[in-house]
């Protein structure tokens, strides 16, 4: 608690201070953090078409045990039916 | 000759997993009755479970057990037909079910219930569903002895490959997964989130990888597992044993030896009998000194050609003497 009360002493000038690096932090982060995300997405995607390919007329093995997973992506499936067929890029839908 | 099997049982008793392999109509279903019968007089609990979906169980013990779950023959004999059809709809029933309580919808949307019928079509989810009941036979462990009901070869060797299939399958899948995970926390991390909720599809996941772990694992355990040809002195019969001898060893499913069925008795050729008979005594021969040739130490027994049906528990006994010697 300390460094707090320092903190304190320097008034204005000092919350400014660390607003900002939250400021510059969260310029970069929000990035790195897109960037994370939209890898995940992208992965998600590849995902459901290989658990669920069967939606989309590909065939992949093995449905008995893809049916257990069925569930979990129950809302992901309409859109990811849409852009899936849609696409030529899968980037595209990332953006 | 005969009793051969008697041996490996007395000097593996850890080998709880039995196995009777061969091309259709060889015997297979009669020797895991005989295995079973033998087996349960001994005083171990057994259970004699057919994974093939046209199953014949219920009539070499003359009772329907058709998806009846685990029936008593006798004292310390189970037998059990799985029936496929009746796993599947629980199984379906099992994930709409899931999908009511996950999402409170009053009907399931069209699109998710039509992938439901349509998985279930498939044509592998008929063996898919045997497979995974057996896990549940399996895991549940109230017997001593397993004896496996197997499918004609070519099934048999599709039944095998599906675990490693489903194995690599999971494997690739688990790993995407927890590859998505990773970013998740990431992205978590960096933006200074809390803790990213757990994720279930993953967990789904592990428990399959489980199940299938299991499955394969026994399938290919030398220790606990006891796989036996069965063959008949006909040339065709020897060609394709061998070849699917190879192919068994690459799942490395541990053989443990070959019985010979249907042997016309030598005795007879001392009778008076037909010319059509003496030639086929004699082409036997020649096949039998070939098994002999190839097989060797490992031909465990040479069963006779019974003079009627094995149906029924006499007639299982009779066999069971043939295959392990008197039981007393």
């Amino acid at each position: 608690m300390a460094k707090d009360e320092k903190e304190e002493k320097k008034g204005f000038l000092g919350g400014m201070k660390a607003k900002f690096k939250d400021y510059v932090y969260g310029m970069a982060a929000h990035e790195m953090t897109r960037q994370a995300l939209k890898t995940r997405g992208s992965m998600e995607h590849l995902f459901i078409l290989i658990t669920m390919g069967d939606l989309l007329g590909v065939p992949i093995l093995p449905p008995y045990y893809s049916l257990r997973l069925l569930p979990y992506v129950v809302p992901q499936i309409s859109t990811w039916k849409r852009r899936m067929l849609r696409e030529k890029d899968l980037t595209d839908a990332l953006a | 000759m005969n009793g051969g099997l008697g041996r490996i049982f007395k000097d593996f008793p850890n080998r709880r997993y039995i196995m009777f392999g061969g091309k259709g109509g060889l015997g297979k279903t009669t020797f895991s009755a005989a295995a079973a019968y033998h087996l349960a007089k001994q005083g171990h609990r057994v259970l004699v479970f057919s994974v093939d979906p046209q199953a014949s169980l219920s009539d070499i013990f003359q009772r329907d057990i058709f998806g009846k779950g685990a029936v008593e023959i006798m004292p310390n004999l189970f037998a059990q037909e799985i029936d496929a059809d009746q796993r599947i709809k629980a199984y379906q029933a099992e994930i709409r079910k899931k999908i009511f309580d996950m999402y409170g919808f009053d009907k399931i949307p069209d699109e998710i219930e039509s992938y439901i019928q349509a998985a279930a079509a498939e044509p592998a989810m008929e063996e898919s569903a045997i497979f995974d009941e057996v896990v549940d036979i399996v895991v549940a462990g109230q017997y001593d002895y397993y004896i496996y009901d197997l499918v004609p070869l070519g099934h048999a060797l599709y039944y095998l490959s599906m675990a490693s299939v489903y194995d690599e399958w999971i494997e690739r899948i688990t790993k995407l997964r927890e590859d998505m995970r990773q970013y998740e926390e990431m992205a978590a991390q960096i933006s200074r989130d809390k803790e990213v909720e757990e994720d279930m599809i993953l967990k789904e996941l592990q428990y399959i990888k489980h199940r299938i772990g299991t499955s394969s694992s026994i399938l290919t355990d030398r220790e606990k597992t006891a796989f036996f040809f069965v063959v008949i002195p006909e040339e065709m019969i020897l060609i394709d044993t061998q070849k699917a001898a190879q192919l068994f060893a690459k799942f490395n499913v541990p053989l443990s030896g070959y019985v010979v069925n249907r042997v016309i008795p030598e005795s007879l050729a001392s009778q008076d009998i037909p010319e059509y008979l003496r030639n086929r005594l004699q082409m036997q021969k020649g096949y039998l000194k070939k098994i002999d040739e190839l097989f060797g130490t490992e031909v465990l027994a040479r069963i006779p050609e019974f003079e009627r049906d094995i149906t029924g528990l006499p007639m299982i006994e009779k066999m069971a003497e043939a295959l392990f010697g008197a039981s007393r």
